[in-house]
């Protein structure tokens, strides 16, 4: 309860605005959520126990289970599931260490900070489809700086098509999405950096730690929540996004570049089996799933919930 | 505070400067944030330098860096012979929308999440995290049956309402951490002192929030900024249409205008950065100062 | 800022923009009067081309009873648009179209059979003879598609470079490779044949096959793409890059900038490509552009494949009459000539227009009229927008980088072309 003095409502009687008042306050809120996107989620999970065809809708029966006997049996369901664990551990950890890294380099005085601070948000901030087309261009095998660069450095003799090659094209994208998702791990925690009370800093100062031990056992453990929300987030997004597979690569070479949201996307839009590709979808959606039910016991466990 | 030195941030208020005891501390921070700019940007410079670059440059062996001759041809026609500056007004109305309804509502459901003993609390949680289970490619149709039945194609408030809900859940989430850190001693003691409910709100929690805000606005902005599957899908003609759409719009089937893209590309980022370099001046630390033991 | 004045802003930017978006859609409602509306979709190559936006505006007042809107959407996401229209029961009532998803949309009933009306259609005597074809799904079946633009595939050739190593454009297969081996020369960034593994490459590839002697479907219709010619044929392809060495090292990634690219630039001398980009190149190659056919195996049997890009009566539509004569109006002579002389204009369906001088002395629109004769275009068939849009190029990377044999990818295409 908020409120320990006397009530100081003159109108409701004070038990129901109990009840009411954080009714209202998420309402609007839940009222978005349920309208916008409750039916669509529902819609799309009922999906996948029906043979959904997107061009004759009247035509629709229900097939239980056998949307996902299809999609286990095909091998490119397993193909996608093992690039997008790839795709998501490493891509989410190194936007995590480099971004908190970044948080911390911006939580400094320095001048020009202002302008450095908008500046380095740009790689979040663009389309992906620029994003997309600015990396292919760089990455070209044939007319592209990075290649030029290397060469003139020696790292390379010749140029290397990295977007052709099944073994860098993956990494390729990662490095890519890790370049874009730096900014918002550094915007967050640098929020949650700033919001961090000077005295605890200063108290830990006065009892003789050095900065290394004041980021760790005083901020760190503040920053944890953000942390926590922050990846957890971040790992749910970075596994539905596909633009760059997209615009770069559409899935190859091969299938080196098919992640799920993408072999999701060509089984309903290409194949036109939307059964399919929604099945394959809700299949990564438990997964993650279960993601966010070990990030619910940890909020569980520090008693937030 | 003793021994530290004051310095003026310009918002009228001061607070001292954090000092280094790292040996290189100066020498090193410079490298890593300028290696950081030149990661982070070298991509843009060259992508504006192709920009300027005639189609005859483009494709040179060695590769070429500078331009020998620069045109500016790519801007001039994306802003006489494309609806351009349609997109970017489009784009820049639907995220300003996104951007006060989400922060509105979110700010709310963070108070009522954070502040009061609500039954059914981790459902909640564990709801705003499943909307963002789906992949937006598979949500498509049913939300533009949606939209149409409703009528909202083809209108900013469409797209508003459509990026408001899914830029919701993250940002309810960062803010009810953020209120959660502040201690609920402090509206007690406000209250104590005469303010009820909203006026402690006011003067107390929301000032402390503003790093919480000036972050989750940012973030909702991106999103609404580069949305593209819905944009596309919601939007028909260039009355609505986002800037990522009239961007997509630049590749045709056997043509590519890279010089509209890239000069379309480079305008396009301009603004988030002015948005971000205004809302950043918030993300100051020692707003809480003195907070906890006044 | 005060936390106060700070919320009072967001309160007014969201009452700003409230009134702004409910005011907008309202003025619009009001514009429309008493004439029949026909929704029409289309993609553009280069959105800044005003043609089609002209011709639109020009029938709406020739037409004064009809009231044609139109909407463009970037190709990479058409086909993905219209399902969604479609899923969601708002389809237009017109749109260009791809003969790739004829199959498709034909086999779920979604298309307007067009013969009755083109029966009543004076203008269809004009329109060549073998390309009604294009627009059917069988011989016997009624016309689906109303054929407009279409392109075959040729092959383009740097003709200084040939004349520098004393050679004549190549007139078999064989000595294509030779030439282009000839012609190769990693250390100075020079290939022979640009060869497209990435998306889109499908047509050109097809191209190839149909020159090397394979038929992804047989007379009668039956899908033969599992021949031993077609793994034969696509065996000469894949070793184009694998064995023969005389594409570059992207090959497999490599789409239309970069095959287009690259061959204006000088990186490859010999790409295959089709009339919509001959254009552009012969702005910058001039003298040194030469066109050629695609080689085939028997000199004696030239074979390409042709696209017809077409347009569509919705099934769904309300306006099919008023549909029709708009496109039909679009297949009509003024129009024809006006899109095919357009930045990116290809061949035209007219019989009337296509003999216009114009196109008679343009070498590349003369060699691909004469190639009109005998290309073969993506058989009708439901699998064909699946294997177009996707599977081709994931098989096709595969096989060009070895991990699986030529006899396999042609297995998988025949069998998503048997899919029903």
């Amino acid at each position: 309860m908020v409120r320990t003095s006397a009530p100081r409502s003159r109108s409701l009687n004070p038990r129901l605005r109990r009840r009411l008042v954080p009714a209202l306050l998420l309402a609007p809120a839940a009222l978005l959520l349920v309208l916008v996107i409750g039916y669509p989620l529902v819609r799309a999970i009922l999906l996948t126990f029906q043979n959904f065809n997107m061009l004759q809708p009247s035509r629709t029966t229900w097939v239980g289970l056998q949307n996902f006997v299809q999609v286990f049996h095909n091998p490119v369901f397993w193909i996608a599931m093992r690039n997008t664990l790839v795709w998501v551990a490493s891509a989410v950890s190194l936007q995590l260490v480099f971004g908190f890294i970044g948080a911390l380099l911006l939580n400094q005085t320095f001048f020009g900070r202002d302008v450095v601070r908008g500046v380095l948000l740009i790689p979040w901030a663009t389309p992906s489809v620029l994003v997309a087309l600015m990396w292919m261009w760089m990455l070209d095998g044939n007319y592209g700086i990075v290649n030029e660069l290397l060469v003139r450095v020696g790292i390379l003799k010749t140029f290397f098509p990295f977007l052709s090659s099944p073994h860098t094209a993956l990494p390729t994208l990662i490095m890519i999405d890790v370049w874009q998702g730096i900014p918002f791990f550094a915007v967050m925690l640098l929020a949650a950096l700033q919001a961090i009370p000077l005295e605890l800093e200063q108290a830990a100062r006065v009892d003789g730690a050095n900065p290394a031990q004041v980021l760790w056992h005083v901020k760190v453990p503040l920053l944890l929540p953000t942390i926590l929300i922050t990846t957890i987030l971040r790992l749910i997004w970075t596994a539905n996004y596909m633009d760059l597979m997209f615009v770069m690569t559409n899935g190859g070479p091969g299938y080196a570049t098919t992640t799920m949201p993408f072999f999701a996307y060509t089984e309903a839009y290409r194949r036109i089996h939307f059964s399919t590709g929604a099945t394959a979808a809700f299949v990564q959606a438990l997964l993650l799933g279960l993601v966010i039910i070990v990030y619910i016991r940890i909020l569980r466990r520090q008693q937030v919930v | 505070m003793t021994g530290a030195s004051q310095r003026s941030t310009g918002l009228g208020r001061t607070r001292p400067r954090p000092r280094f005891r790292w040996r290189w501390g100066r020498a090193g921070l410079a490298v890593a944030i300028l290696g950081w700019l030149t990661f982070a940007l070298g991509p843009y410079v060259w992508m504006f330098l192709t920009s300027l670059k005639p189609k005859s440059e483009l494709y040179t062996s060695p590769v070429q860096v500078l331009p020998h001759s620069v045109t500016f041809l790519g801007y001039k026609l994306l802003f006489t012979t494309t609806p351009f500056l349609r997109y970017f007004l489009n784009s820049a109305i639907v995220s300003a929308g996104t951007v006060a309804l989400a922060t509105v509502a979110a700010v709310l459901a963070a108070y009522a999440l954070s502040r009061f003993r609500i039954p059914g609390k981790t459902y909640i949680l564990i709801g705003l995290l499943v909307t963002q289970l789906i992949p937006s490619v598979l949500m498509v149709m049913p939300l533009f049956l949606t939209l149409r039945t409703i009528g909202l194609l083809n209108t900013w408030w469409g797209l508003i309402l459509v990026d408001t809900a899914f830029a919701l859940p993250f940002t309810t989430y960062l803010l009810t951490g953020f209120m959660d850190a502040v201690p609920k001693q402090l509206d007690e003691a406000a209250m104590i002192d005469g303010c009820n409910e909203i006026t402690a709100f006011r003067w107390v929690l929301a000032p402390l929030l503003v790093p919480g805000i000036a972050a989750s606005s940012t973030y909702v902005f991106i999103y609404s900024w580069n949305e593209f599957v819905y944009a596309l899908t919601f939007t028909s003609t260039t009355v609505s249409r986002t800037l990522p759409v009239g961007l997509r719009t630049f590749i045709g089937e056997y043509l590519i205008r890279w010089d509209l893209l890239t000069a379309g590309g480079v305008i396009s980022v301009i603004p988030t950065i002015l948005f971000f370099m205004l809302v950043q001046r918030n993300l100051i630390a020692g707003l809480t100062a003195g907070a906890v033991k006044g | 800022m005060t936390p106060a004045s700070r919320f009072k802003r967001v309160v007014l930017m969201t009452l700003g923009a409230l009134l702004l978006g409910t005011v907008l859609p309202l003025s619009q409602a009001f514009a429309q009067g008493n004439k029949t509306v026909v929704n029409y979709w289309l993609w553009l190559d280069d959105s800044t081309d005003p043609v089609w936006p002209d011709l639109v505006k020009e029938f709406n007042q020739t037409h004064p009873n009809i009231e044609v809107k139109y909407q463009t959407i970037p190709l990479s996401q058409y086909h993905d648009r219209l399902l969604t229209a479609i899923g969601s029961g708002s389809a237009p009532d017109a749109a260009r179209f791809k003969d790739w998803w004829l199959g498709e949309f034909v086999s779920n009933d979604l298309l307007q059979p067009l013969t009755s009306y083109i029966q009543q259609w004076p203008g269809s005597s004009d329109v060549i003879q073998n390309l009604w074809s294009t627009g059917k799904t069988s011989a016997d079946s009624p016309v689906y598609m109303l054929p407009a633009q279409y392109i075959t595939f040729y092959l383009y050739y740097r003709a200084d470079r040939l004349k520098a190593a004393g050679l004549e454009p190549p007139k078999t297969f064989a000595e294509f490779v030779q030439e282009a081996k000839t012609l190769t020369d990693p250390a100075k960034k020079q290939y022979g044949f640009a060869l497209r593994g990435g998306a889109g490459g499908q047509d050109q590839w097809y191209a190839f096959m149909l020159a090397l002697g394979c038929h992804l479907v047989d007379g009668s219709g039956a899908v033969v793409a599992d021949s031993q010619a077609c793994v034969d044929a696509n065996q000469k392809y894949i070793d184009l890059f694998r064995v023969d060495k005389v594409t570059p090292p992207t090959a497999p990634s490599d789409g239309f900038a970069q095959i287009i690219g690259g061959f204006e630039s000088g990186i490859t001398t010999f790409a295959a490509h089709h009339v919509g980009s001959s254009k552009s190149l012969t702005e910058k190659l001039g003298d040194k552009l030469g066109v050629t056919n695609v080689p085939p195996a028997d000199p004696n049997k030239p074979a390409t494949m042709m696209a017809m890009s077409g347009n569509v009566v919705f099934g769904s539509s309300k306006e099919k009459q008023a549909a029709f004569t708009f496109i039909s109006w679009l297949d009509s002579q003024g129009p024809m000539d006006k899109m095919s002389r357009s930045a990116n204009g290809q061949l035209p369906v007219l019989a009337s227009v296509a003999s216009e001088p114009y196109y008679q002395n343009n070498p590349f629109f003369k060699l691909s009229l004469e190639q009109a004769n005998y290309a073969v275009a993506w058989p009708p068939l439901p699998g064909v927008g699946y294997v177009a849009s996707q599977l081709w190029q994931a098989s096709m990377q595969q096989a060009l980088l070895g991990q699986i044999t030529s006899q396999q990818m042609m297995t998988q295409i025949a069998t998503a072309l048997k899919q029903k």
